[in-house]
């Protein structure tokens, strides 16, 4: 009996930790960037204008790589200057997220500069959380808005 | 992500399907369970009552008197406040709105006779006059401080065999004065509360519970710069002392209790 | 010899058994303390001109002040209508038993009148209805057009009267002004007394303003700005209008504040992707580095005696907060918590540091102690931030932000102010939305 007893308490704790381990709530933070094409507009054919980042951070992920790569080969050769907008969502403070999408605009730019971009064909501007492409107040909304955009330079 | 959730859908079945298998196996073994131990509630005061010490069984027994006494007057008290209400004029807000009107047309021809009598008042007896009543108030401190001279001599000499246990007042009649003070005094929110501020107000009182005198103890501190916080506190006792009286006091012992001692301290209350 | 020795315990005692009796007492009511304010009455209306009279003195001086106590959250003011005394007696010498039936323990009188010299004399007089006497008096003189600032210069006489503290009523409030969608909101500075009168917009909504903040003396306003697509930190003469932009910074400067003597603006400066703090002295010009560190360093706020500088980094990884020395060395984190701290802004009384704090998707303004101990959380909502101090330190002006749908609507940015007890949310009447309030010192000073 005693015996019956300590396996099934066993199973169950084990299938428990598994579960908890499989839960998202976890990653999320560090994954919960934009991964769909709504909002998202194209440089030039085939070159989407903007990658997406996740809550806080300023890191370029893979699938920002692609298209950063995109845009490199696109200015390189068309040889326009472009800005690059860097954006945060309404869930901070104000102050820091000017800081925020500075950053985040600048670490586009470093890595389209190495992709061979001129550094001098690159300018900056953080708009902080004042200019969202979503204005509802949602979790989607806010992964939209976390964003770089590369516009072409007037 | 989707990877990871449908996963997890699996195991939380998993689990649910295992809990629903193996629950009734833990449920099922019997618990010991202690034997039940009848209690008898015994009262305290039938079983272990001691015999007082005769001194001791006096004073309480004296207590138990006066608390019967303060009964008797608390059933008093009540028609006393009543009739005062009635002569002066109804003090209800709403029921001020309809006699202003008939107070409006007496007005008008009564206003000049107002001003003349209280212009006059104002001649006679100076109230205003602050140096007058700062110099009251020096003299009858000097005056107290006499009869309390007086009055502890006389007493020496008076001194019985009989001390009493209590300080003059009983607790529930003490827990009855604060409960009068803590309704009437309106505490200054503004005031900090990491501050050492502790407003003591010495009164004495007449038979009746009304206030003969009072008197701040500390009252230099109020007017000394940077103890702005003190005279508001200082001033918001006063005010609560005032809005009291007369206090209600038991009908007796008035000799206990005629000088009596508020120590205002707001830290608890602006604690939160 | 013996009967002098039994005397003396019979002394010691007997005064302890016939000592007076001493009550404790802890607890009183909390109520805000209830006060009338007697309408002011004219003393010589024949010098009033039509358009002095069309002003209506008499009711609306003593209304400014109503408003401004019954907002503190320590006074409550009783309706007019159930007042007996008529306002010229109430003035002269006052019948407290009047004033006690309607359960007002302090009254306040007035009297307006046109002097000699044509100025507008207002006279006012506080009276402790229940003690019977009058504990604060006085006169001032002002022109016609200013006549609210003598209403919030009287409140602030009786709020220090009855509280011990300075009052915050003879203030103003800068802020920006929103309109429009939220993925193109226009802003502009505004200006507004206190007590939301004398709103004036100071910029034309062109480009994007943020976070302004006064000057000591009230006089100047810095803010960031996006004018010609640049953000940069800004200065304002609130006088002249005249605006320039602070120093000559090759990337984006923003958070600015003013030092406590004046001299100094104090921002963010942006670049390659990092923000540290800089100070520039407003006359020479001469810019400084205060923080040097790859982290976000923003928010800088000084200490009152301009001692040491509190700000927000996420040099830990997450945004907490710091003190420094106002040279940049000794930086000492003192957010201990829980969650996301930002905005710190120090105290005038230099006690405090209020704070917007972020945890588990909610947002809350808080005070803690300048080492970081007794942190205290005011008031929790979907979106709140930017406190500023009034200058006594008593109280917090913020802004909220709500919640919007899927098309924007909803979308709604006020101001609310709280006292630092915590109690008395007040929400600030602005004639459009607003965010980024900053408070002034008291104009009299």
């Amino acid at each position: 009996m005693l015996t019956k007893n300590i396996r099934n308490f066993a199973i169950i704790t084990v299938l428990g930790f598994l579960v908890s381990a499989c839960a998202t709530g976890g990653k999320r933070s560090a994954e919960d960037w934009y991964t769909g094409s709504d909002t998202v507009k194209f440089l030039a054919s085939g070159v989407p204008d903007r990658v997406f980042f996740a809550t806080n951070k300023s890191s370029v992920h893979s699938a920002a790589k692609e298209t950063l790569a995109k845009q490199a080969a696109y200015i390189k050769s068309s040889g326009i200057s472009v800005v690059i907008e860097g954006h945060a969502d309404e869930r901070g403070t104000r102050e820091y997220n000017l800081a925020l999408g500075e950053r985040r605009a600048n670490a586009v730019r470093d890595y389209l500069m190495s992709q061979g971009v001129s550094g001098g064909k690159i300018t900056v501007i953080s708009y902080g959380k004042e200019r969202p492409v979503n204005p509802e107040s949602s979790r989607l909304a806010w992964s939209q808005n976390r964003r770089s955009v590369t516009i072409k330079a007037k | 992500m989707f990877r990871s959730l449908s996963l997890s859908i699996i195991f939380h079945v998993g689990i649910f399907a295992i809990t629903f298998f193996t629950l009734p196996f833990i449920v099922k073994k019997p618990i010991d369970v202690p034997p039940i131990i009848s209690i008898d509630l015994i009262q305290i005061s039938e079983k272990t009552a001691l015999p007082f010490a005769p001194k001791a069984k006096e004073i309480i027994d004296k207590i138990k008197e006066e608390k019967e006494k303060e009964r008797v007057v608390t059933k008093q008290a009540p028609p006393k406040i009543v009739k005062k209400e009635k002569q002066d004029a109804v003090p209800m807000p709403d029921q001020i709105k309809k006699k202003k009107p008939k107070q409006t047309d007496k007005q008008n021809p009564e206003e000049i006779k107002d001003e003349i009598r209280q212009s006059s008042e104002f001649e006679k007896k100076e109230l205003f006059d602050p140096n007058k009543i700062a110099a009251l108030i020096d003299k009858s401190k000097e005056e107290s401080a006499t009869i309390n001279k007086k009055e502890s001599l006389e007493i020496t000499q008076d001194q019985d065999s009989t001390v009493s246990l209590d300080k003059g007042l009983s607790i529930t009649q003490e827990d009855a004065i604060k409960a009068q003070i803590f309704k009437c005094w309106n505490i200054p929110l503004g005031l900090p509360y990491n501050e050492d501020l502790t407003v003591r107000i010495r009164l004495k009182l007449n038979k009746d519970g009304s206030i003969l005198s009072s008197e701040v103890l500390d009252h230099v501190r109020m007017n000394r710069p940077g103890q702005g916080f003190y005279k508001v506190l200082a001033e918001s006792a006063l005010r609560a002392v005032r809005l009291c009286n007369p206090l209600k006091m038991p009908a007796t012992g008035h000799d206990k209790w005629k000088d009596l001692q508020l120590n205002f301290d707001a830290k608890e209350m602006l604690k939160g | 010899m013996k009967k002098f020795i039994f005397f003396i315990f019979v002394i010691l005692f007997s005064s302890k058994s016939f000592a007076v009796v001493t009550i404790d007492i802890t607890r009183g009511n909390l109520e805000p303390l209830p006060t009338a304010i007697s309408n002011f009455y004219i003393d010589n209306p024949e010098k009033f001109s039509e358009k002095m009279k069309a002003l209506k003195l008499e009711e609306n001086l003593p209304k400014v002040i109503k408003g401004n106590l019954m907002r503190s959250g320590l006074f409550y003011v009783l309706d007019n209508k159930s007042y007996i005394q008529q306002p010229k007696l109430s003035h002269l010498k006052p019948r407290f038993e009047d004033w006690r039936l309607i359960k007002a323990q302090i009254m306040v009188s007035g009297k307006l009148k046109i002097d000699e010299k044509n100025r507008l004399r207002v006279e006012f007089r506080l009276w402790d209805v229940v003690s019977a006497k009058e504990i604060e008096g006085l006169a001032l003189f002002a022109t016609p057009s200013s006549w609210r600032r003598i209403a919030h210069i009287i409140s602030d006489k009786i709020y220090q009267r009855l509280t011990g503290e300075e009052g915050y009523f003879d203030t103003r409030i800068i802020y920006v002004a929103e309109s429009g969608p939220k993925t193109q909101r226009i802003k502009k500075l505004a200006i507004m007394d206190q007590d939301g009168a004398n709103n004036k917009f100071l910029t034309l909504g062109n480009e994007l303003v943020l976070t302004p903040r006064f000057s000591p003396n009230g006089k100047m306003v810095t803010y960031m700005s996006y004018f010609k697509n640049l953000p940069r930190v800004y200065l304002l003469n609130i006088e002249t209008g005249i605006q320039e932009v602070v120093g000559d910074f090759p990337g984006m400067t923003f958070a600015p504040r003013f030092s406590p003597d004046g001299k100094k603006v104090i921002m963010s400066f942006a670049r390659d992707g990092n923000s540290d703090i800089y100070t520039m002295d407003i006359e020479s010009r001469r810019v400084e580095q205060i923080t040097s560190n790859p982290a976000i360093d923003t928010s800088p706020s000084f200490s009152p005696d301009g001692r040491f500088i509190v700000f927000n980094s996420d040099r830990s990884g997450f945004q907490q907060i710091y003190v420094m020395r106002s040279d940049g060395r000794g930086v000492k984190r003192i957010s201990r918590g829980k969650g996301l701290y930002g905005t710190p802004v120090w105290s005038p009384r230099g006690d405090l540091i209020a704070f917007t704090k972020i945890n588990k998707g909610k947002f809350y303004i808080g005070v803690m102690r300048t080492d970081g101990t007794g942190e205290r959380l005011l008031t929790q909502n979907f979106y709140q931030e930017a406190p500023s101090w009034s200058p006594n330190g008593r109280v917090l002006i913020f802004y909220r932000e709500t919640a919007s749908g899927k098309k924007g609507q909803g979308a709604s940015a006020n101001l609310w102010a709280v006292d630092i007890t915590g109690y008395n949310e007040v929400k600030i009447k602005t004639p459009t939305d607003a965010s980024d309030p900053s408070w002034s010192g008291l104009l009299s000073k």
